[in-house]
């Protein structure tokens, strides 16, 4: 007869104390603490700051205040500007026990290490500049981009190929946006055309990013396009926009305003929010490419998960450690 | 961040004024068919031929697709339109879709040039959780609600459900199906925040009932208009187990367990380890008492409270049952995991100081928050519903013989 003894594992209840240990590839560059934006700012109302090195470290103390109770955790300390590869041999060492991961880190674990995965809320696209003032360049770019490939070697098959902003697990509709390659397209669209006029310099935002900024330089050129990848104010950039909502409305009003687009109206039927999403990418001065999760790999004493919500924000009030002392 | 962009937002703004007015969500899968359809027949025109096909992307069954094409074909038929597979004047693509709140019916409709997109949406139901009983320990689900459920106990007539913000008392509604039907309810003001993963205890004696909370007591009576007051105090709460073990233990009043302070039937006090829950077992002729401790095990300690062995394995929440099954006492323990995963709870004998099943374990959907002794043969266990965040509550009976 199966017994529970044969289940291996911790109590059910969550145990109150112990410290968190966080490790992020981003630097705290300024003088105070994030107050806003996914990740250590989340700590707020349940966690208290004590500590701010600015850059480098922060330490957060549980509230006893905070809403819903205080939290299991006595402490969060999260070292910052850490490189990934040094966030994951930490893990590993024991010395970490909440880390980032990079998308191609991911098969790169052990087999039974505990991710937290947020839904996909980072949307890469290319936004062209007021530099590139001929639709059908921008079209052509958009038509030439090889996404599948991207997505099997860059990324490692992590997050959706899209065509939209807003990704489909938030609105349902994102397929109707097309994402996929249209060479015999993107040449007619610039047969004729001189070849200053197809010629861009194209930057990627994160240094993380380049590979793929040169992939997509290579997919140019089969288009007939010459693209340079350099840094600074390019023509076209790869950049990284962020969902914050799981309103489908608010979520586009503040991709609107990232791309420097006026607030859409606030839709209140997905045909209304798909026609609004639909304008902000007539024109192609935006070409969304791919939809990102945040992934963070955990210690297995880390109980009380996911700690990251489905937006990538840190939820770190109903974690607790196994061997946390009471 | 991203630089602006200029020369398209006042394009963008001008149609944002024009977008379609908003949209009636349809009911079902057949209203959201039958409105696509109204329009597709529109965009159409009388006569002409539609060639449709569906996929589903979303978590819809997939006898879904059937329903769907049935009832848009339906529909356009009586709209006074053909349907076939390829080659009508009008090509019909239908997607099944999702997002966090609903379902949606996504039509993409082309003639020759032409291209238009509708879509209409409905809302998703709660999923069933439900699961079915087992032969010897029989589990029967006797309330669901939204807010948590601490404890719920159970007279003739009526049924009390503590939660954090009040006590509800149910009656018999006077339908032939009995439902349970709220007849009054007693708001809990807390002398401080609550704890997280708030525990609370309800205990019905006779006409009246006690609630135990961290920091706090309430006393009340089942008259004919329940009443029931309260104040914040430290007092031990009454632990019982099965039909005839009894413990006072004070309750951490900040956190979620036992502080290990505890008075025993026979008045004496004692200081044992930190516990979350305890139940009283018989071996061999004598009376001990399982403490679920803070770091995993579970503690046994004779009637002097001096420790007499450990149980590996169980999870954090544990009751007493005196079933009367030939084995003397018996021991119902929760599945040693973590508090974000389905659970699963399972009857023990001790015999010898050593735990044995006397059951398959009872699974549950989502964890289980609370396990409380419910009379002498049955438990009162809580689950969290992991989808739904619902909390439901279980009686668990002992079915001896099976």
């Amino acid at each position: 007869m199966a017994g529970l003894a044969e289940w291996a594992g911790a109590e059910t209840r969550p145990r109150y104390g112990g410290t968190l240990r966080v490790e992020v590839r981003l630097p705290g560059d300024s003088a105070d603490p994030p107050q806003i934006g996914a990740g250590i700012a989340d700590l707020n109302g349940s966690f208290a700051i004590t500590q701010w090195d600015g850059g480098r470290r922060a330490v957060y103390e549980a509230s006893e205040t905070a809403a819903g109770g205080r939290p299991y955790l006595d402490r969060v300390e999260v070292e910052l500007a850490r490189p990934l590869r040094d966030q994951a041999i930490d893990l590993d060492l024991g010395k970490a026990d909440l880390i980032e991961l990079g998308l191609t880190e991911l098969r790169r674990q052990p087999a039974g290490r505990k991710v937290w995965p947020s839904a996909p809320v980072r949307v890469l696209a290319l936004v062209f500049g007021p530099r590139v003032d001929d639709a059908r360049v921008r079209e052509a770019l958009s038509l030439g981009v090889d996404r599948g490939a991207i997505h099997r070697v860059l990324l490692q098959q992590q997050g959706e190929i899209s065509g939209a902003l807003l990704p489909q697990w938030l609105t349902g509709y994102a397929f109707l946006f097309p994402a996929t390659a249209d060479i015999a397209r993107a040449r007619t669209l610039l047969s004729g055309m001189p070849a200053a006029a197809r010629s861009l310099t194209l930057s990627a935002d994160d240094p993380a990013l380049r590979p793929m900024a040169e992939r997509i330089a290579l997919n140019a050129r089969d288009v007939g396009l010459t693209v340079a990848v350099g840094s600074g104010n390019a023509d076209v950039r790869l950049t990284e926009i962020r969902i914050v909502s799981t309103d489908p409305a608010r979520a586009l009003t503040v991709v609107a305003a990232a791309l420097g687009a006026n607030p859409p109206a606030r839709a209140v039927s997905p045909e209304a929010l798909y026609a609004a999403e639909k304008a902000l990418l007539e024109g192609f001065r935006v070409a969304p490419l791919f939809h990102l999760p945040d992934i963070y790999g955990v210690s297995p004493k880390v109980k009380g998960g996911p700690g990251i919500s489905p937006l990538g924000e840190w939820r770190f009030e109903n974690l607790w450690l196994e061997g946390g002392r009471p | 961040m991203i630089a602006a962009v200029k020369g398209w937002p006042a394009a963008f703004t001008a149609l944002l004024f024009f977008l379609p007015a908003a949209a009636t969500a349809a009911q079902d899968l057949s209203g959201a068919a039958r409105e696509v359809a109204r329009k597709t027949a529109a965009f159409a025109g009388k006569g002409d031929t539609v060639s449709v096909t569906c996929r589903n992307v979303s978590s819809l069954r997939p006898a879904a697709l059937e329903e769907l094409r049935g009832a848009f074909e339906a529909a356009l038929r009586e709209a006074g339109l053909r349907t076939n597979e390829t080659g009508g004047g009008v090509e019909a693509r239908l997607t099944l879709s999702e997002d966090q709140s609903q379902y949606l019916l996504v039509e993409e409709a082309r003639k020759g040039d032409d291209r238009q997109v509708w879509i209409a949406s409905w809302k998703r139901e709660a999923a069933a959780t439900g699961l079915p009983a087992r032969l010897t320990l029989d589990k029967r689900r006797v309330w669901a609600q939204d807010e948590q459920i601490l404890d719920a106990a159970f007279t003739e007539a009526s049924m009390l459900v503590l939660a954090p913000s009040k006590v509800t008392v149910y009656g018999r509604g006077a339908g032939s199906t009995g439902q349970w039907e709220p007849r009054q309810s007693a708001p809990l003001t807390p002398p401080r925040p609550w704890p997280r993963d708030l525990r609370g205890r309800l205990r019905i004696t006779g006409e009246n009932f006690q609630v135990f909370l961290p920091g706090m007591v309430c006393n009340g009576a089942l008259d004919s208009v329940p009443s029931m007051q309260c104040h914040a105090a430290d007092e031990p709460w009454l632990l019982e187990s099965g039909s005839r073990g009894i413990l006072l233990a004070n309750f951490a009043a900040a956190r979620n367990y036992f502080d290990g302070r505890v008075v025993t039937q026979s008045g004496l006090r004692k200081t044992a380890p930190p516990f979350y829950s305890a139940a009283a077992v018989e071996d061999q002729g004598r009376t001990f008492w399982l403490l679920a401790t803070l770091d995993g095990r579970t503690q046994i300690v004779d009637a002097s409270f001096e420790a007499a062995g450990t149980i590996a394995g169980w999870g954090s929440d544990i009751a007493g049952l005196d079933a009367s099954c030939g084995s003397g006492s018996q021991v119902v323990a929760t599945r040693a995991t973590d508090s974000s995963e389905p659970d699963a709870v399972q009857v023990f004998a001790v015999a010898n100081r050593a735990a044995a099943p006397l059951a398959e374990p009872v699974a549950f959907a989502g964890p289980v928050t609370a396990l409380w002794p419910a009379g002498a043969a049955s438990v009162l266990a809580v689950e969290r519903d992991l989808t739904a965040g619902k909390y439901a509550a279980y009686i668990l009976t002992v079915a001896c013989g099976n």
